[in-house]
């Protein structure tokens, strides 16, 4: 029953990182490949100011994810005005440079022996919990206002800023936004573990993330989400198959591009089950 | 001093084999190649094979250095045609949007990276000494044989990469349909073969470097991922600008020869990273300053 337990609630921590790389991808067409890094942001402030400090769970929490939005902004400030390639390198070369300051200021954060010691404040109560109120949040971002800008600017970002979107501005907000829900999946993941080493948050987790977002649909947050329960959870109890399973991911992944490009889910949203007046019209434009 | 130039002009130019493999599919598919980083590793690994299986006891020094070499270009050119059926052709008939083949390039790099962990369970290997560890004193410094070679390969690899470009017909056909695939087909070019050749081009680099890389840094699955090295060097240089892919790759060589000096083999990714914002920052153009207008 543990270890169903504790799939449960890693599986629920993946969900949230996945939401926000649902949002730098889904939403604004950006390619992030540090999100894991801003999970490291969070994770690492949050359990530091905890150890060091005696900071309460809550408060550090809040400052680890306003920490990890923060360095969103130091990584958004200077790629958002730039063609999409590039925000994929600094965010790369931000994961890469996170670790390698993880890894070199050992005093502080244990080095690559990692932080040990972190207090349990985490179970799967709260990890559900905050899952169901991440998912909400984002949810509604997405059928705000700014959620619709950022679909528009997605599809075509010239057209998009010829109606009066500040695209700039958006993509900032969005990737914001996802380095804070980022920041906190990394928060609940170090006060859950127990325990923090760079290398659990290099690129591969973010690449991962990406995949599971385009197996999903890369315009469906429900998509994303049952593609995230599926693809963290179904490998741990195939355990047998652990070394195919990436293999398996990438060949599922290259399938879904040359045949559905749209994802599994499509465009399709939970949601359509009780608003079908409303949006079945729309989805089909 | 003269020696630590050299040593990152050696490096330099190893990256600058990554990243104008890179520049090329960028040139000509508008899209940032991940699945370079899989090739690398890819024939790094093919070229060791073909060492032990091989070579191992008919040649030795730098013949064997010269058939590893031939071997991974070779692989590499293969690999990378594969690459191109498996992961781009269909969505180019498709014309799908930009980050579809993007996703792609990382889906098949990061299948490469797996299918080599599992068949050398990430164990690592290392190529033998192909050069004497004798050094050349010239200017008052010596220089490591094996620089010296890395530096003459690369640079002719790069040579026989412009002739082709520039002064065949094949080379013409390229830098048509990079400027535009549409009207180059109704000329009678036919993109597929172009794209291919592109990729075989890039492939045969990949590889290489790959046997460069290997020899600098040890077999392991992961090899591949000093394909952001390219990556750097080339928006450093402008996206898809071969010339500007060299410069930057050779600058990026002696930046991080330096920082190693500086502030040790630790620290310098930070830096790095550091000094790629604030180039991105002051001209987000790159040095050859090509703009790559997106598709509207």
């Amino acid at each position: 029953m543990d270890y169903i337990y504790s799939i449960l609630t890693l599986t629920g921590i993946t969900m949230i990182g996945v939401m926000g790389t649902y949002m730098v991808t889904g939403l604004t067409g950006q390619f992030s490949f540090g999100q894991a890094a801003f999970m490291a942001v969070g994770g690492y402030v949050s359990a530091m100011l905890a150890l060091k400090y005696g900071v309460p769970f809550a408060l550090a929490a809040l400052i680890g994810s306003a920490a990890a939005a923060l360095s969103g902004l130091l990584v958004g400030m200077p790629t958002v005005r730039l063609r999409r390639d590039y925000i994929s390198l600094v965010t790369f070369g931000f994961g890469e440079a996170i670790i390698s300051v993880l890894n070199n200021s050992a005093q502080l954060t244990g080095g690559a022996e990692g932080l040990v010691g972190i207090p349990k404040r985490v179970d799967l109560p709260l990890v559900m919990a905050s899952v169901v109120v991440c998912l909400f949040l984002v949810a509604c971002y997405k059928n705000s206002k700014y959620g619709r800008q950022c679909l528009a600017l997605r599809t075509d970002e010239l057209a998009a800023r010829s109606m009066g979107i500040d695209v700039n501005r958006l993509k900032l907000v969005t990737f914001l936004f996802a380095s804070a829900i980022t920041g906190y999946a990394g928060v609940l993941y170090a006060f859950y573990a127990q325990y923090l080493e760079p290398g659990y948050f290099n690129w591969t987790v973010s690449a991962e993330w990406l995949i599971i977002v385009f197996v999903g649909g890369i315009n469906s947050l429900t998509g994303a989400m049952v593609s995230a329960v599926i693809l963290t959870s179904l490998p741990e109890f195939l355990r047998f198959a652990s070394a195919w399973r990436i293999i398996i991911y990438c060949i599922i992944v290259l399938l879904i591009i040359n045949f559905r490009p749209n994802g599994i889910f499509g465009d399709w949203e939970i949601s359509r089950l009780w608003k079908k007046k409303t949006t079945v019209k729309g989805g089909q434009a | 001093m003269l020696q630590n130039i050299f040593f990152g002009l050696s490096l330099g130019a190893v990256y600058s084999l990554v990243a104008v493999g890179f520049a090329l599919v960028f040139n000509i598919l508008k899209f940032s190649n991940f699945s370079h980083g899989g090739v690398m590793s890819f024939t790094a690994y093919a070229g060791y094979l073909a060492y032990i299986m091989l070579f191992d006891g008919h040649i030795s020094g730098s013949w064997m250095f010269l058939a590893i070499v031939t071997t991974a270009a070779v692989v590499g050119a293969l690999t990378a045609i594969v690459i191109e059926r498996v992961g781009f052709r269909r969505l180019r008939r498709n014309n799908a949007p930009v980050i579809y083949y993007f996703i792609s390039s990382i889906t098949l790099g990061i299948l490469l990276e797996n299918i080599i962990t599992i068949f050398a369970s990430s164990n690592f290997y290392s190529y033998p000494l192909f050069f004497s560890s004798n050094n050349i004193a010239l200017f008052g410094t010596t220089f490591s044989v094996a620089d010296v070679v890395t530096l003459l390969v690369s640079s002719g690899a790069l040579i026989i990469l412009l002739l082709v470009l520039y002064r065949s017909k094949l080379g013409l056909g390229v830098r048509t349909v990079s400027f535009d695939v549409n009207t180059a087909s109704l000329m009678g070019i036919d993109p597929d073969l172009v794209v291919m050749a592109t990729f075989a081009m890039s492939g045969a680099l990949g590889g290489i470097s790959g046997v460069f890389l290997g020899m600098n840094y040890s077999l392991y699955p992961q090899l591949g991922q000093l394909v952001v090295k390219g990556f750097v060097a080339s928006v450093i240089g402008g996206l898809g600008s071969i010339t500007g892919a060299v410069i930057g790759a050779l600058l990026l060589g002696i930046v991080e020869v330096a920082l190693i000096g500086v502030v040790g083999s630790g620290w310098m990714p930070a830096c790095v990273f550091v000094i790629m914002l604030v180039f991105l920052l002051v001209r987000p153009r790159g040095i050859a300053g090509v703009i790559v207008q997106e598709k509207a």
